[in-house]
């Protein structure tokens, strides 16, 4: 299932790559080539690529048993926490300048923390904190990094 | 004489204490990084590029180094005591190390880890020493023809290498390449595949794919792994931390054939340490008296395959070094901190900056050195790594990652992009496609274009210029054999599968 979602991955990406590298123009200006040939190249070669591994894919024949559909079901909460770590990765740079590093990176961590070692709260609390302030004391005042401040007042 | 002189200058740039600062710190962190599962010397190196920016570039190059290399010492010890390789390249240290281990030598284990490390380490500097001046001076002749086929063929070979599937590794390398087309193009100045992005207007920063792929990636996957299940026990270190003189015996044959046998693979484009160490453990399985014992606690299962994976750093630094060629992961981030510190890695490395490209190397000798003792009195000490918790080292890679990246530009966009990398590395493991190749081609795609364009305007156009002498027509037919030999040597094991499925019936 994999291999076909990529080949069409590939093939939509290989298109729409070739598209914009026809619409460049064709300046000749100190080379033959000019600045769509070789996008062009590499465009086609994707494709080929996208060809070969659907070629891999039918030669090895149907995949999935019913014991793999069992694993991926149970693996469904795991994949659940990883989209839920991106989109809580995603809420910490969008907070990030406007919290400010310390206060954003201590809320960020203290989550993270708190749902992965749950229970944990002195150790978890601790280190989310004293992380976040002392890398920003560290990086800011001492080796003068522009982390943004928020709404620290230094 | 002039490389003799040159050689020796090296060594005082590696030996001002500035930079054997810089060189304790590589390597003490390379250890760091080593032990840590999950978190690659290719991720420890990429967080660390955007911290070095102010540096003296031969300084940021010896610390960068030493982590590549420091790495390969530390990835043995989560071997040998938690059964998981701290760096692919140890993952045949797990056979016999956690078998020493459980037999009460888990010192003896980590002890000729550490030796074999140090002796094959230094063989490796010795013939980075020794060959890369002769290959830098043969290189120096190379054309935009040679040095195209010659990225070729360096591609290619990774990308049919690395990994389970051709198709796979190709694909991976034209993403790679396609990411280097984005940008303005320098020959026309005319922007490309931009979409009006002025961020995207310089290219997408080699920095922020590098540690999108290798680290945020590596935390998302972590993540995954925390959910599915438990952290392995660690076994206690028992035992002197030292050798008997049978295990001494034992083992100094291994580390030889090791160093030697790690080099050659290592120069080689596409093969790497994990390959070293795989082919170093056939060849002393295949020559001992006692074949039986591997797999049980074979001394010999150790020392072989760690001596082969540290030389093979420094061989895998000749190519890199001489003809600006990186040959994996590791070699690739490297090159771009090279290119970012505005040095180009090549043959006239070596006469425009012998004081960085000798300082690095001699630097090496010195790094293995202080390896040693940091790997074999402080062992206990990284060990106690092991007990942090993932759950909290997980997070804070993140957050390493976060202030690298905005310090560079104080750009919450480019935050976005490393996310964007992060989840689009996770994906690329879900699908079993190699992430180096896309690196390489990210790294190489510009030169491998100018060198391409700059091809055919000499010769008017004609392709006939990439079969115009014998090195381009060599490397032409090394970049077909590389692609073809995996579809031929997958065609062989079907036949034999079919020979024997026939004799069986």
């Amino acid at each position: 299932m994999a291999n076909r979602i990529t080949f069409c991955f590939a093939v939509v990406l290989a298109a729409v790559y070739l598209y914009a590298a026809g619409r460049f123009p064709a300046l000749h200006l100190s080379d033959p080539l000019g600045p769509q040939a070789f996008p062009r190249l590499l465009g086609i070669g994707l494709l080929l690529s996208a060809a070969g591994l659907l070629a891999e894919t039918l030669r090895a024949g149907k995949p999935g048993s019913p014991a793999g559909e069992g694993k991926a079901q149970g693996a469904g909460r795991c994949y659940a926490v990883v989209v839920g770590a991106v989109i809580w990765t995603a809420l910490y740079f969008a907070a990030f300048e406007w919290l400010g590093y310390a206060i954003s990176t201590s809320i960020y961590l203290l989550a993270l923390m708190a749902y992965f070692r749950p229970g944990k709260w002195m150790s978890n609390g601790l280190t989310s904190v004293l992380y976040s302030f002392g890398s920003y004391m560290i990086f800011k005042k001492l080796l003068l990094v522009a982390l943004p401040a928020g709404f620290l007042p230094f | 004489m002039e490389t003799l002189n040159h050689i020796l200058n090296g060594f005082t740039v590696a030996l001002q204490p500035i930079n054997l600062w810089y060189t304790l710190v590589g390597c003490f962190l390379g250890t760091v990084v080593g032990v840590l599962p999950g978190i690659g010397p290719a991720a420890g190196i990429a967080l660390l590029i955007p911290v070095t920016y102010g540096m003296n570039p031969g300084s940021a190059l010896i610390m960068l180094a030493g982590i590549y290399y420091g790495a390969k010492y530390g990835g043995s010890t989560t071997s040998i005591l938690i059964r998981t390789p701290g760096e692919s390249s140890s993952v045949m240290t797990c056979i016999d190390g956690y078998a020493m281990a459980l037999k009460g030598r888990a010192g003896a284990a980590l002890a000729v880890s550490a030796i074999g490390s140090f002796i094959a380490g230094t063989i490796g500097v010795l013939g980075l020493t020794l060959f890369a001046v002769p290959l830098a001076a043969m290189a120096i002749e190379f054309g935009p023809a040679e040095f195209f086929t010659l990225m070729l063929f360096a591609m290619t070979a990774v990308a049919s290498l690395t990994g389970r599937s051709l198709p796979k590794g190709l694909l991976s390398m034209f993403l790679g390449l396609m990411l280097a087309t984005v940008g303005i193009d320098l020959q026309s100045a005319y922007p490309r595949y931009t979409m009006g992005v002025l961020e995207l207007q310089e290219g997408i920063s080699f920095v922020i794919v590098a540690v999108g792929l290798f680290a945020v990636a590596e935390v998302l996957q972590g993540l995954e792994m925390l959910v599915r299940g438990t952290a392995p026990d660690v076994i206690r270190i028992s035992g002197k931390l030292w050798l008997t003189r049978e295990e001494w015996r034992r083992s100094i044959g291994p580390i030889w054939r090791g160093g030697i046998l790690g080099f050659i693979i290592g120069v080689l484009p596409g093969a790497g340490s994990t390959i070293a160490s795989i082919l170093s453990y056939t060849m002393e399985r295949k020559l001992s008296k006692h074949p039986e014992e591997f797999g049980e606690g074979a001394i010999e299962g150790v020392a072989g395959p760690e001596s082969a994976n540290n030389s093979d750093t420094a061989g895998a630094l000749v190519p890199l070094l001489t003809l600006g060629l990186p040959g994996g992961a590791v070699t690739a981030v490297l090159l771009g901190a090279f290119i970012m510190y505005g040095i180009q890695p090549g043959p006239q490395l070596f006469k425009e900056h012998p004081e960085v490209v000798w300082g690095l190397i001699d630097s090496m000798y010195v790094g293995n050195i202080m390896l040693l003792i940091l790997n074999l009195p402080l062992i206990g000490l990284f060990v106690r790594l092991l007990y942090i918790p993932r759950a909290m080292l997980y997070p804070l890679i993140v957050a390493i990652a976060v202030i690298g990246i905005y310090s560079v530009n104080g750009s919450v966009v480019e935050l976005y992009m490393l996310l964007f990398f992060g989840v689009a590395g996770y994906l690329l493991n879900k699908a079993d496609i190699p992430i180096t190749p896309l690196v390489l081609g990210l790294v190489l795609g510009d030169l491998l274009e100018q060198s391409f364009r700059q091809a055919l305007t000499l010769s008017d156009g004609s392709l006939g210029i990439f079969f115009s002498s014998r090195i381009t027509v060599t490397l032409v037919l090394l970049t077909a054999v590389s692609i073809l030999w995996p579809l031929v040597f997958s065609r062989m094991k079907a036949l034999k599968r079919l020979t024997t499925a026939k004799s069986g019936d």
